[in-house]
């Protein structure tokens, strides 16, 4: 069992990134580090820092098609409830949760990313900008969909 | 009998032949910027030394993402009909592995020594 940080009262995290996959792991780690800022145990970390790894892989090799100098932000402030990230892109602006639902075959790649989001975020939304696209992401500390938790958010 | 294979990749810091079984320690954490690595490494022993059956130690990956997966199911592709046995995982590659619901295709056991049984 892990124990949980007592949360503070952390700044909003901001940073400002390149589209190259060899800036994902020190990403993840700050992200980890803040969202332990923030109150939450180790499982749930890993998952945050899984989640936003995800997110930024999918901008690099869908919305900026491997190229590795293009710019991207990620955002984490803490909330009343939890945590909430954000990832802005300047990309092909193209929301997964809007194409043609595929079922998950574990035999073929791709859609991992996705389903780590879903499962291991309360709420998960693609914003479509004129030049982009902005995802949010936002994670209770004490989720409602675990069985017997305490509806908190 | 157990005949070691040379590798050359820090992501793969021992393989070795032992019966029918290609048997390959991976070290390290894996996610878009060197799970290309890991993927010639894996692909070059698999050509060096063909076999249905690989035992991949993940004692020495604390963390690993969809694009270390997705080599790992490439590589069970390539195998045609043959079996790869997952050992030793940590907490958190366990949990990714249990979200891509990727037990279902992979032997996943907790010792290399229970993968070679």
């Amino acid at each position: 069992m892990t124990t949980s940080p007592r949360p503070s009262n952390p700044p909003p995290l901001r940073l400002k990134i390149t589209s190259d996959p060899a800036t994902l792991a020190s990403t993840r780690r700050a992200v980890e580090m803040f969202a332990a800022q923030c109150g939450f145990d180790e499982t749930a970390r890993g998952e945050i820092g899984l989640v936003i790894n995800e997110a930024l892989a999918n901008v690099i090799r869908h919305a900026y098609q491997g190229a590795t100098d293009q710019p991207i932000e990620v955002a984490a402030q803490k909330t009343d409830e939890g945590i909430c990230l954000s990832v802005r892109d300047w990309g092909l602006g193209v929301n997964p949760f809007e194409l043609p639902p595929k079922k998950h075959d574990p035999m073929k790649p791709g859609g991992v990313g996705l389903i780590c989001m879903r499962q291991m975020m309360d709420d998960v939304q693609f914003h479509k900008q004129p030049d982009g696209m902005l995802l949010t992401m936002c994670r209770c500390r004490i989720r409602r969909k675990a069985p017997g938790a305490k509806e908190a958010c | 009998m157990s005949e070691p294979l040379k590798t050359n990749s820090k992501l793969v810091p021992a393989a070795r032949k032992d019966g029918d079984a290609l048997v390959v320690s991976i070290a390290g954490e894996i996610d878009l910027n060197n799970s290309p690595e890991l993927r010639a490494a894996l692909m070059g022993l698999l050509q060096r030394s063909p076999s249905k059956k690989i035992v991949l130690n993940l004692a020495q990956v604390p963390y690993m993402d969809s694009s270390a997966v997705a080599v790992l199911v490439e590589l069970l592709r390539k195998l045609n009909g043959g079996k790869i046995f997952l050992t030793d995982l940590q907490k958190r590659v366990q949990g990714l592995l249990e979200v891509a619901k990727l037990s279902t295709i992979f032997k996943i056991v907790p010792t290399e020594k229970e993968a070679l049984a």
